[in-house]
């Protein structure tokens, strides 16, 4: 062998915990990424729909002749040709609708030469409607008299759930305190940067090609097939940069059939994008609730019971929102350890907007009231809540009652974290001693935390992914995927294992995981799940690709493959890091030899969890995780302004694989929660959106944006890569309890119906004045 | 939506005025509400649109003869910079601090927010603090021909002036202050930045040996058009700032807000905060 005689070693380190810049970076910030929303593809048609812009109607006169004859119009469809087209979660809707059910409702669609032509033409559609009386509320739709929004969903139920552990009455008898509460989380939405797009084109053997901004291309073809009649097998999904998903790409919404269905029509490519006004009114909300919940404790701060009775507003269409209280129901027997358990959940047809699936899927919901009852009954027991919770709080080994086993569980460590870094007891202490006092801006300190899964949640058959990885003759690997990227980071994380493992500067990784006719299976971005899965995927391919390498590299250098390793694209000694032979120069021995081989490797994993089952008793993840969030708030007490003046984190990460992707995830979802504590509101009147615009619907923007302290709590998951968790919701489901129990030690308020707007915390203030002497 | 068949950028007053004299003209000069209003259909382009930006001498702030002259064209950017505001009237550049965000700010013109005729505008208020005057020019004899009105006239509900379609608004005018002015501009809004004000109150006067004279309130967002707040006004009037006074003039400023429910806020909220900051101001001009 050819050999350098004093080549320099090369030492081992580790990319694991490194701040890696995300590869998308300086595109996006240079405006340089082509979205789709910017694709336009040759030929292409505009696609427009007719929005109903009631809530309840039929359809007395519908006339479409005009729009037809209009110059640069291609097709018209309107619910005749979706007769039968039925998709979603129960089968309930269809792609363009004959009966008005909600304000979005689809009633028709054009495609034309240009968006100003098929603006034009849905102006010269004729509808007649009669209203229908509606139901907005899902209380008004479960009372015995309440009008029946469809024939075959009686008494308007659509999904329930109900899960039970013990004896909750003789619980409730041996309680020596109980909390009672009716919480009412609300409906807000995404708001993705990029508005809903989609871009159809069918070739003439039938298949259709779909650019879409699905987080979960493979059962997406299963559940947009019937909404085109066609089999899932013809559909090829490509998924282009979004603008954001965060759970609302999760489902197929009637947008992308109607292109499909058009571009079918027509013979032409379609594309149909929402303006800004569409995506607030027809995008999917997360799930508003009624949570009617019961805490009760015994006199030492032992938990004794909880129980949960929830009330799904459905809206007019089932997607994935009814279905949270899967998770609800994890959170209400899961946070602390809670040895009886009440949950039952209901979901009720209304006319008004319909829920999907939104980062922190039902536990933001759950957590809003879990969280605060704690805070609540550390009062009445008199305990510090900081105490309170370490007192419940489950170990490591313990499983909850539906059998979630905490095989690595850090809460204690994440509770004593943030209280330690926020001196939160002291400042709790000295702030309600001041909630009396004269003064106009009061402080308060708030704690709050929550239990999310963290390895997946095997909710379909399968939670596992597909990766084939190979490394060319340049030393440069390719990684085909089947996880999506939708912003969060996980093309980041792919490129650091690869690196790591095969010891390749990270720049010589790429990514591809956007094409469902190359990239394997995966069941999409959901479930705080992708670096559990994709990085144990991506993890086991790579450590393939390098056995197959170091066994080739032993035959070429006579040195046992186990005492070599890859290190800074060398073939190294592993004990002292000489280097052997670069590694591109290897690969390409390997090829051309007599025997030629080629580096390229497959990967299927599956973790190790248990199927949800009927009766929700499983363990449906492969991992679970705790957060603590700290918030310190300054309360305008007149104007019911609350300024967040910092957070402190300390989440169990199990370990930190990209330290700047984590960090990102966890401000973005602190912003989302914030949003969902302090000022985001869908206002719906009897199922009409009052605020479609980014000016009246209030996002939590940069300047708004407090410090955020945080700490890591690295549990070394043994099932997660390198010891990693899941970790991106959790940020999102724990800030707003905890700013809502910082108002109540600030002021004395407690507010269990989000968001604590200004005015409604003044006039809680003013309220609570008054009732005093 | 009515296609614009014509563009039109003069450079001169003269030919600006001719312009509109001859036909429906759609002003455009910063474009930060025009934009939105027309593109969500709140609001039709004329076939006409005039983009008045490079117009000459109808931008810049100067003193002259006792008054400060504001040109239409003058940014907000521009009026929260300019030095001479800074010294001789703060509260304008007050309220240029919380207007929107930095791109808005840049573009946006106090001619355009004046006559956008919101019940928020947030220049407007401190200028009915200011008894500003808006000159008004149209062609008419072969010559540009002047009026000016009092800010405080100009609003006649939302989105209507009494400015005359064939009207270019060209200048904000009001007398210097003297050296014992004090104003206070406070709005609200959940967030600060970016925020259309739920409620705004300027106060403003001569303040000296405790008094206050020439006592001016102005109001935002709690009637259909920004307003001086003639009630408030008169308790304040030549009277000692004590809490009495202040007590007496909160009261007053019921009789002056009619705010009403909308998306934004309830009447009681916003009745609550013109109380808020109205004492807030006041206390404020006391401790001066």
């Amino acid at each position: 062998m050819e050999q350098k005689a004093a080549a320099p070693a090369i030492a081992r380190k580790t990319l694991i915990g490194q701040r890696i810049k995300k590869p998308d970076a300086p595109d996006k910030a240079s405006g340089k990424t082509r979205y789709i929303n910017d694709m336009a593809l040759p030929q292409m048609l505009h696609g427009k729909v007719l929005f109903a812009g009631r809530p309840h109607a039929r359809i007395v006169r519908l006339d479409t002749s005009a729009a037809e004859k209009l110059p640069g119009v291609h097709a018209v469809l309107t619910g005749k040709d979706a007769v039968g087209l039925n998709f979603g979660f129960v089968r309930d809707n269809v792609p363009l609708k004959s009966i008005v059910r909600c304000e979005h409702d689809e009633i028709a669609a054009v495609a034309a030469e240009s968006e100003d032509i098929a603006r034009q033409a849905l102006k010269l559609i004729e509808v007649e409607y009669e209203d229908l009386p509606g139901i907005f509320a899902p209380e008004d739709g479960a009372r015995a008299d309440a009008p029946l929004l469809r024939d075959n969903f009686p008494g308007n139920k659509s999904l329930h759930f109900a899960f039970k552990h013990g004896d909750v009455a003789a619980a409730e008898a041996a309680s020596d305190f109980i909390v009672d509460s009716v919480f009412r989380p609300h409906h807000v939405t995404h708001c993705c940067m990029g508005t809903s797009c989609a871009i159809a084109d069918f070739d003439d053997n039938g298949k259709l090609t779909i650019w879409t901004q699905s987080q979960y291309p493979y059962n997406y073809k299963m559940d947009l097939a019937p909404a085109l009649g066609i089999q899932p097998g013809d559909i090829r999904v490509i998924q282009p940069p979004v603008g954001g998903a965060f759970g609302s790409k999760l489902d197929v919404y009637p947008y992308e059939p109607i292109a499909a269905l058009l571009a079918k029509k027509t013979g032409r490519p379609v594309k149909v994008m929402y303006s800004r006004e569409e995506e607030f009114k027809a995008s999917p909300t997360r799930q508003p609730a009624v949570i009617h919940m019961r805490t009760g404790c015994k006199r030492d701060g032992a938990l004794t019971f909880r129980s949960a009775d929830v009330l799904l507003d459905n809206g007019a269409y089932t997607s994935w929102g009814p279905t949270i209280p899967v998770i609800m129901m994890r959170t209400t027997s899961g946070h602390y350890r809670v040895p009886v358990v009440d949950f039952k959940a209901q979901a009720i047809y209304t006319n008004n907007p319909y829920a999907g699936s939104f980062r922190g899927y039902g536990n933001v919901q759950t957590t809003w009231a879990t969280a605060q009852q704690m805070d609540m009954l550390a009062d009445m027991v008199d305990l510090d809540p900081l105490e309170f919770h370490i007192k419940n709080a489950q170990k490591s080994g313990e499983y909850t009652p539906q059998k979630s086993f905490l095989r690595e569980c850090a809460l204690a460590e994440c509770l004593e974290a943030a209280g330690k870094a926020s001196d939160y007891s002291r400042k709790r202490k000295e702030y309600a001693a001041l909630r009396e006092t004269p003064g106009r801006y009061k402080k308060g300190i708030g704690l709050a935390s929550s239990i999310h899964n963290a390895g997946g949640a095997k909710i379909h058959k399968s939670d596992g992914i597909g990766t084939i990885l190979k490394v060319d003759d340049y030393a440069r690997v390719t990684v085909i995927s089947g996880a999506s990227e939708i912003g969060q980071g996980i093309d980041a994380v792919i490129t650091l294992i690869v690196a790591e493992e095969l010891g390749v500067p990270l720049e010589h990784v790429t990514l591809v995981n956007n094409d469902s006719d190359i990239a394997p299976w995966d069941v999409g971005v959901h479930a705080s799940r992708t670096t559990f899965i994709a990085g144990n995927g991506t993890r086991r391919a790579a450590q393939k690709a390098k056995a197959q390498i170091l066994q080739s590299a032993e035959k070429f250098l006579g040195e046992a493959a186990e005492t070599l390793e890859l290190r800074g694209g060398h073939v190294v000694r592993d004990a002292c890091g000489t280097p052997l032979i670069k590694l591109d120069r290897l690969l390409r021995q390997m090829h051309f030899q007599d025997e030629p081989e080629l580096v390229m490797v497959t990967d299927y994993y599956e973790p190790k969890s248990e199927p949800e089952g009927a009766s929700h008793i499983s363990d449906h993840s492969a991992a679970y995780s705790h957060a603590v969030h700290v918030a310190e708030i300054t309360v305008d007490t007149l104007t019911g302004e609350i300024e967040v003046d910092r957070i402190t984190v300390a989440q169990d990460v199990g370990r930190v694989i990209n330290r700047m992707g984590l960090e990102g995830q966890i401000e973005g979802g602190i912003a989302i929660g914030l949003g969902y504590a302090l000022s985001e509101n869908m206002q719906l009147e009897r199922g009409l959106l009052k605020n479609p615009s980014f000016r009246d619907y209030k996002l939590i923007t940069a300047p708004e944006m407090p410090p955020l302290d945080m700490h890591f709590i690295e549990s070394d998951c043994a099932e997660g890569p390198y010891g990693a968790k899941g970790i991106s919701e959790l940020p999102t489901i724990v800030i707003a309890p905890a700013i809502a129990n910082a108002l109540y030690n600030a002021t004395g308020v407690r507010l269990f119906d989000p968001p604590l707007a200004p005015e409604k915390v003044a006039r809680a203030i003013a309220d609570l004045r008054q009732s005093r002497p | 939506m009515q296609e614009i068949t014509t563009y039109l950028a003069p450079r001169s007053l003269n030919e600006a005025a001719q312009a509109m004299a001859a036909g429906d003209v759609t002003v455009f000069c910063g474009g930060t509400d025009l934009a939105p209003q027309t593109e969500s259909g709140a609001r039709q382009h004329s076939a006409c649109l005039m983009n008045i930006r490079r117009i000459e001498g109808l931008g810049g702030i100067e003193e002259k003869d006792g008054d400060i002259r504001i040109g239409a064209l003058t940014t907000v950017s521009e009026i929260r910079r300019h030095p001479l505001i800074a010294r001789v009237a703060p509260i304008l550049a007050e309220a240029a601090e919380h207007f929107a965000s930095d791109q808005i700010r840049n573009v946006a013109s106090i001619g355009g927010n004046i006559c956008n005729a919101s019940p928020a505008g947030d220049m407007i208020n401190p200028l009915l603090v200011l008894d500003a005057a808006v000159e008004l020019a149209s062609w008419a004899d072969g010559a540009v021909q002047k009026r000016s009105v009092p800010l405080e006239n100009f609003f006649t509900s939302p989105r209507r002036t009494v400015k005359r379609a064939e009207e270019l608004l060209t200048t904000v005018v009001f007398r210097k202050p003297a050296a014992d002015f004090v104003g206070r501009f406070r709005k609200s809004g959940p967030r600060p930045a970016l925020e259309i004000s739920t409620v705004s109150v300027g106060v403003g006067g001569n303040f000296s040996a405790g008094v206050l004279r020439n006592a001016r309130v102005a109001f935002g967002s709690v009637a259909p058009t920004p307003l001086r707040a003639r009630h408030v006004e008169v308790v304040l009037e030549g009277r000692r700032l004590d809490a009495d006074v202040i007590g007496a003039a909160l009261v007053a400023a019921r009789d002056d807000a009619r705010p009403i429910d909308d998306v934004r806020a309830s009447a009681w909220y916003r009745s609550h905060l013109v109380e808020v900051f109205l004492e807030e101001a006041l206390h404020h001009v006391r401790g001066n």
